[in-house]
């Protein structure tokens, strides 16, 4: 499964892919998709197994498994 | 090509034609747009500075500001937030502005400083795009203004409805207000007013769906290799060239001037054109964006760019009280050493920031 992680800071994104890489899962930063949010950010794509795998810190702003149309947000601190 | 970035190209073009019809309509040359210039003209009308060139309350600003919050809240996008360094950003936002008025303008002037051929803005991109690779340079080391927090609608409303009270003010009260007299200087040229209203309308509500940012656009584009939002920008260059072109093939008036010399609201001292803007690129960087964004997202509830604003509008009404502005004589010595304290300043938050983060990693 494909997961998009984005962040209340760039900082944010950087520590989450720090421990994906760290626990072996494939991830990458990116800017936040437009359909995600109106905010101009970084995300990370991370591929994993389960969405509790994700590192989730309080920097963590949105969690969202990516599909075919689109996004299905799982987790939104708004 | 994705459909996302033909709407932010579709959007860049549309922007940089309104901006070249609003020189048309009478705003100063290659000024349709100017946040950092029309939030100086502002802080005059209001008495926050005595330039008498530069004093009128520019609709475009409340119009980007209003723009971006109808259309955040028809989309279900508005998000009152906060709480993330709001004395930093006043900093950081200060000390931008001080660099836009060393080089006479914000990025979005920039570009329409190049559409309109005026080829000091050349050496404003490189400073600029070396400022943003000095922020990007902090960025990788751990650099974080820290979280935001939700907040009251009150809260995320504040901002946007005080815009709405400038509005009354100008439409209902000017008398309240400083204007610079006919010919004094950019002050006094302007647009009709809902021409302008109208104008920072549109530009807010694209600005906002695109999520246009010049310093995004070059960061994107340097950290990930990704194009998109800097498409917007070249969109909006291309637009206001052809419009400028056309304009002076069709009216009396001179709307593109490829030269140095001669050039409205600008001066040729290359050296601090690139140093101002080097330091709006590296204080826009550590910001999370540049003034217009600052704007948009103000309207779209985020009070630590409602409080970047306030951070440019002090910077502004400074500049000119204590003669750091730059105008077409050249920059002043007061506002050489104000950009070099700027730089000093912006490179100290850097290594503050990062040095308190990793105590705390």
């Amino acid at each position: 499964m494909i997961y998009i992680a984005t962040f209340f800071s760039h900082f944010g994104a950087m520590h989450c892919k720090k421990l994906c890489d760290q626990a072996g899962m494939p991830a990458r930063m990116m800017p936040v998709p437009r359909k995600l949010s109106s905010s101009c950010g970084t995300c990370v794509r991370i591929e994993a197994p389960d969405a509790e795998m994700i590192p989730r810190t309080e920097e963590t702003e949105q969690i969202a498994l990516e599909q075919a149309d689109g996004y299905r947000i799982l987790y939104s601190y708004f | 090509m994705s459909k996302e970035k033909w709407y932010i190209i579709l959007a860049g073009l549309i922007i940089g034609v309104i901006a070249s019809v609003l020189v048309l309509l009478g705003n100063p040359a290659n000024m349709g747009f100017c946040i950092a210039c029309f939030i100086r003209d502002t802080a005059g009308s209001l008495g926050l500075h005595k330039a008498a060139a530069v004093q009128y309350v520019r609709p475009e600003i409340i119009g980007i500001v209003l723009g971006s919050f109808l259309l955040s809240l028809a989309k279900k996008e508005f998000s009152p937030r906060g709480g993330s360094s709001p004395m930093t950003r006043l900093i950081l936002g200060f000390f931008a502005m001080i660099g836009c008025l060393m080089f006479l303008g914000c990025p979005f002037r920039m570009i329409l400083r190049l559409a309109g051929g005026d080829l000091n803005a050349i050496l404003g991109l490189v400073g600029f795009a070396a400022g943003i690779g000095c922020g990007i340079l902090y960025l990788k080391r751990g650099y974080s203004l820290k979280r935001t927090y939700r907040l009251p609608a009150s809260e995320g409303a504040a901002f946007p409805a005080t815009t709405v009270a400038l509005l009354v003010i100008l439409l209902a009260v000017p008398s309240l207000l400083i204007f610079s007299e006919a010919g004094a200087g950019p002050g006094a040229k302007h647009a009709a007013v809902w021409i302008s209203l109208l104008a920072g309308l549109i530009v807010g509500a694209l600005a906002q769906r695109t999520r246009l940012c010049m310093v995004g656009g070059i960061r994107d584009a340097i950290l990930f290799k990704e194009f998109k939002l800097l498409l917007g920008f070249v969109a909006i260059f291309l637009a206001a060239l052809v419009t400028n072109l056309i304009l002076t093939a069709t009216t009396d008036g001179t709307y593109f001037k490829l030269a140095f010399e001669g050039q409205a609201v600008a001066h040729m001292d290359g050296l601090w054109n690139a140093l101002g803007m080097l330091l709006v690129g590296f204080a826009c960087v550590l910001l999370g964006g540049c003034p217009l964004r600052q704007l948009v997202l103000a309207g779209e509830g985020n009070s630590d760019s409602a409080i970047t604003v306030i951070g440019l509008l002090l910077g502004a009404a400074f500049a000119h009280n204590f003669g750091l502005a730059s105008s077409a004589k050249g920059p002043t010595d007061a506002g050489k050493i104000a950009v070099i304290i700027g730089l000093v300043i912006v490179i100290i938050i850097g290594e503050c920031n990062i040095r308190s983060n990793r105590k705390k990693g």
